[in-house]
């Protein structure tokens, strides 16, 4: 784990924050967890994304929701 | 021959000359089940006495010279994420207890228009999270991962339970377990297939489509599937197409790109020798071959997770809250460590994915397709959680059997899975063909021409004589 690691009261009290109350029990793993996903994600402050906009779409206008088949 | 083990081409062209009816089909496919149900465990749920009912019905418009198409009596598969009205859709979890769809899925809709027969549900590793299925058995070798998340699909379609499946992929969860289980999977452009009905894990990563015995069944089965949908946002407004390949397809001026980096590293050697084996016999039949270079691919798993990984989370937010311990552990963890994560990094992977998109669409531009392997190893035995590949890394199975799926997910391109060939466990191999968004015709063109030269393929062997390897 880097110095950066979360501690398992740290991950109960972010899951907390969250609104995720965590038995004591699962602090530990959700922390180890946690933190893996950290180090994957984490290579994306890599990249100069510079103007570029997020994926998500999104249209002002309401979807027709009477579809047929 | 058995009628279950016609392909769906096959089996509707007997239709079509009345030399079968849908209740023979039915049947066989249903006494096949009897018969390897017991070693393979595809299915959540068969539905026998409904399919049987409207097989019936499916023969009496048959014998007044109305069939709706090519899909008319032909017995399909359903991966349990898929609702049907009336009944469960248990997304292989505890947590969907009591649940019972209120209306059918926009697939299914199209699947009864089109006069399939919906014969049981199949299993889904937990809720889609997951690559292995391990309710399910292999095909090929019962003491095998299925291969995941639709595992239960493919094991049917490969063992002849279901003539063909309809599973999902947010990460590569139709490729994958076609390809450990010997059969075609097509996880179309996204947006192409809608979506609505179908339990989601990942809204901006997952799609719906075909598993199938061949790639001309793939192209029956997208044609009665695609179109749009505007319950499902992302669905497309493309116009209708019939994406059925050309008998005798040439190649002569089809541009394959060939990875030079990414889909050819750490890849079990059994693979890259039958894919490029695969590969020279496009070359064969026309193609031109074009060495690229993957963009972006440091990036791949980073934006993947970083896209899945919250959305899964948020899709489960109130179950997780009242009723955490009906998930299987593998699922809650990552559930619980999703509230983890910032919305910093969940934009940083959205701003990712619009940069490898763009990226993708230059080297899409350079060539018509790109062939490579599908998955970098055959089914490995289950339980088996890691793989250590020549220069020593290792690597999570789960991780390995994502790797090279991603990337479509993530741009949204579409991506077929064509079986060429096993490993020296005699476990098959697949090969991955990766075309330009909405050029499914494109893709299915080259993976039927590859097809053509091939021996036509058979069930796997029959798990009761298979047993493990």
């Amino acid at each position: 784990m880097s110095s950066a690691a979360l501690t398992p009261p740290e991950a109960a009290r972010w899951a907390a924050r969250a609104g995720l109350p965590l038995p004591d029990e699962r602090h530990c793993a959700v922390a180890v967890t946690a933190d893996h996903i950290h180090s994957v994600v984490a290579v994306l402050r890599e990249l100069d994304f510079g103007d570029t906009p997020p994926a998500g779409a999104f249209r002002a206008e309401e979807e027709q929701r009477d579809a047929a088949v | 021959m058995q009628p279950y083990e016609l392909s769906l081409a096959a089996a509707a062209r007997e239709i079509r000359e009345r030399r079968l009816s849908p209740v023979e089909l039915v049947d066989s496919v249903l006494d096949r089940i009897e018969q390897v149900e017991p070693h393979v465990a595809a299915y959540v749920a068969v539905s026998a006495e409904q399919a049987r009912r409207t097989a019936r019905e499916a023969e009496r418009d048959a014998a007044r010279g109305s069939c709706r198409g090519p899909l008319h009596g032909i017995p399909v598969g359903l991966k349990d994420l898929i609702d049907v009205a009336g009944e469960p859709t248990t997304a292989s979890s505890r947590t969907r207890a009591g649940h019972r769809a209120a209306s059918d899925s926009t697939v299914v809709a199209r699947l009864r228009a089109a006069g399939a027969i919906l014969i049981g549900k199949t299993h889904t590793h937990e809720f889609a999270y997951g690559l292995t299925t391990p309710q399910t058995s292999n095909a090929w070798d019962q003491g095998r991962v299925a291969g995941g998340s639709s595992g239960g699909s493919a094991v049917a379609v490969a063992t002849g339970a279901a003539t063909f499946a309809l599973g999902t992929d947010t990460g590569g969860s139709i490729r994958v377990p076609a390809t450990l289980n010997g059969v075609v999977g097509l996880k179309p452009t996204y947006g192409l297939v809608p979506r609505h009905g179908v339990t989601s894990l990942s809204w901006s990563l997952d799609h719906v489509g075909p598993i199938t015995r061949t790639v001309d069944d793939a192209a029956l089965v997208l044609t009665a599937i695609a179109g749009h949908d505007p319950r499902d946002p992302a669905s497309v407004a493309a116009p209708g197409a019939d994406y059925r390949p050309r008998r005798d397809p040439d190649l002569t001026g089809v541009r394959v790109g060939v990875p030079r980096t990414y889909y050819f590293e750490h890849v079990d050697a059994d693979v890259e020798a039958a894919v490029r084996r695969a590969v020279a016999q496009l070359e064969a039949l026309g193609a031109r071959l074009v060495e690229i270079d993957i963009p972006m691919a440091r990036y791949v798993q980073a934006t993947q997770w970083g896209l899945m990984v919250p959305e899964a989370t948020a899709y489960h937010e109130s179950t997780l809250r009242t009723v955490p311990e009906l998930y299987q552990a593998d699922v809650r963890i990552l559930l619980e460590a999703g509230e983890l994560m910032g919305a910093g990094d969940y934009l940083r992977a959205q701003r990712a994915r619009t940069l490898m998109r763009d990226a993708w669409a230059r080297v899409l531009k350079d060539v018509d397709v790109i062939a490579a392997p599908a998955v970098p190893m055959g089914a490995v035995p289950s339980g088996r959680e890691t793989v250590t590949w020549p220069d020593g890394t290792v690597e999570s199975v789960s991780d390995a059997y994502v790797r090279l799926s991603s990337p479509a997910n993530i741009t949204g391109v579409p991506a077929l899975s064509v079986p060429v060939g096993h490993d020296a466990a005699g476990m098959p191999i697949g090969m991955q063909v990766l075309g330009r968004p909405f050029a499914e015709r494109t893709l299915l063109l080259v993976g039927h021409a590859y097809e053509r030269t091939q021996p036509a393929r058979s069930l796997a062997p029959s798990p009761e004589n298979a047993g493990t390897r």
